[in-house]
């Protein structure tokens, strides 16, 4: 049976809905790591939102949410896998908004925030899956600019923002600035050597 | 002390919400602005917003279409949340066929002259006048100056429409196409329009690995403070919107065709 970290619940009772939390994982727990993190957003703080789903395709981790019995219907996942697959954009799901790549990061932002003025929740989280995936594709420069743009909208919105990452796979530059613009920090990635 | 009074213009309120906080407030009223770009910029899609959010407010609007037929313009604009059929019926939202202007005015020809031009003119300000229009959108301004052969002309053409809309308290979007020919040039077609109009919005697309990014850039806006940052833009349901492009990004993987 599939078990959820419940420190990471305890540990979101204590971020307010203007933070930024840097949620590290590793590459063997991400996906429970992610869950640990979306199921209390969902059913403890009864928030919506939107998933950027950027390591998997968006109907992916939809189907990996729905096997353990997590209905994701009412998250807006915008994805920036399958647009670089032929044929990946063909799923029929109204949950699913599609940007053409990681490399469009203005689109990513622009595409959460209209998906947010969309909804009719008050209290709202966006979850970027994830600052690695991101980084294969984007210079560390221009990254490290994105997720402070990124990170002060959705804090001036008031709109939970929670940044996934794998620290061993993330430029040392780029984590660097996460470590400094994140209010809060869940660990549970790996020991880091640069 | 007290501080010194600070003079402000009025604003005509574009609604396109990004648009409004980079010109601290919106358009400074009875402006005529030119909205440069290329091909799926999205320069229609911005006027179009600005006159449905102008109908929303109750303003009278009226779109000049060059380019396209008005039925198909009006579907188009469907594509808005915001948008109700009934601001066309209520006599909010104007859209005119130039073709039309042109055959109603007998100016079914290859160029104008002085007189055409002015009977032009008087035809646009008068049903300017006639509806109360506050929002006048031409679409585009490049299409009817190709039709006016002399530089000096098309010069007097706009300046004389933009004064006698800017009495009337019209702010107008003057469309203009630019194609990657005039791309070491201007930001408009014949290289007068600029140096006529209040403020210039140029629209285009960063290169970036491939892909293209819609971007707009306020290059001027006479009778405010802007920002003159470049914004990347989304054409979305609730309309445009906008965010500051990436200054890592904004350059692209090749010169940008503005020469930024």
């Amino acid at each position: 049976m599939f078990e959820l970290d419940q420190r990471i619940a305890e540990q979101l009772t204590e971020v307010a809905l203007n933070s930024s939390v840097q949620v590290r994982c590793g590459n063997s727990n991400a996906f429970m790591v992610t869950a640990s993190t979306m199921v209390p957003l969902m059913q403890m703080f009864e928030m919506g939102g939107v998933y950027i789903s950027g390591s998997r395709s968006a109907m992916e981790m939809i189907e990996a949410f729905e096997t353990i019995g997590i209905d994701v219907s009412n998250i807006q996942f915008v994805d920036l896998v399958s647009s670089g697959v032929l044929g990946g954009t063909d799923s029929t799901r109204k949950n699913i908004h599609f940007v053409d790549s990681p490399i469009m990061l203005e689109s990513i932002l622009l595409r959460a925030l209209y998906l947010l003025r969309t909804t009719t929740l008050e209290r709202n989280f966006v979850i970027l899956d994830s600052v690695n995936a991101l980084a294969i594709y984007n210079d560390d420069r221009m990254l490290a600019e994105y997720l402070h743009t990124f990170i002060n909208t959705f804090r001036q919105r008031e709109v939970l923002s929670v940044i996934l990452n794998v620290p061993d796979q993330t430029p040392p530059l780029v984590l660097s600035n996460l470590d400094l613009y994140c209010t809060d920090l869940i660990d549970r990635g790996q020991v880091v050597i640069h | 002390m007290q501080p010194a009074a600070v003079y402000t213009r009025d604003r005509c309120v574009t609604g396109i919400h990004g648009l409004d906080e980079i010109l601290r407030g919106g358009i400074p009223y009875g402006s005529t602005v030119l909205a440069s770009g290329t091909c799926g910029s999205g320069k229609t899609t911005l006027a179009m917003e600005f006159l449905v959010r102008g109908a929303l407010a109750g303003e009278a609007c009226a779109h000049f279409t060059a380019t396209e037929p008005s039925v198909k313009l009006l579907e188009n604009i469907r594509q808005f949340e915001f948008f109700d059929m009934n601001m066309v019926d209520t006599g909010l939202i104007n859209v005119f066929d130039m073709d039309v202007l042109y055959s109603w005015l007998g100016l079914e020809k290859s160029s104008f002259d002085l007189d055409d031009v002015h009977a032009l003119i008087k035809a646009i300000v008068d049903i300017v006048n006639t509806i109360g229009v506050t929002r006048l959108v031409i679409d585009s301004v490049t299409t009817l100056c190709y039709k006016i052969k002399s530089e000096q002309l098309i010069r007097d053409f706009l300046f004389t429409l933009g004064k006698k809309l800017s009495t009337l308290g019209c702010t107008t979007i003057l469309i203009s196409e630019i194609t990657s020919a005039t791309e070491n040039a201007h930001w408009s077609s014949f290289g007068v329009e600029e140096a006529i109009a209040d403020g210039i919005i140029v629209m285009g697309d960063v290169e970036r690995m491939g892909h293209l990014l819609r971007f707009l850039q306020v290059v001027k806006m006479r009778g405010t403070s802007h920002s003159r940052a470049k914004h990347a833009i989304e054409l979305t349901p609730i309309g445009v919107m906008l965010t500051p492009m990436l200054k890592w990004g904004a350059q692209g993987d090749k010169q940008s065709k503005w020469g930024a």
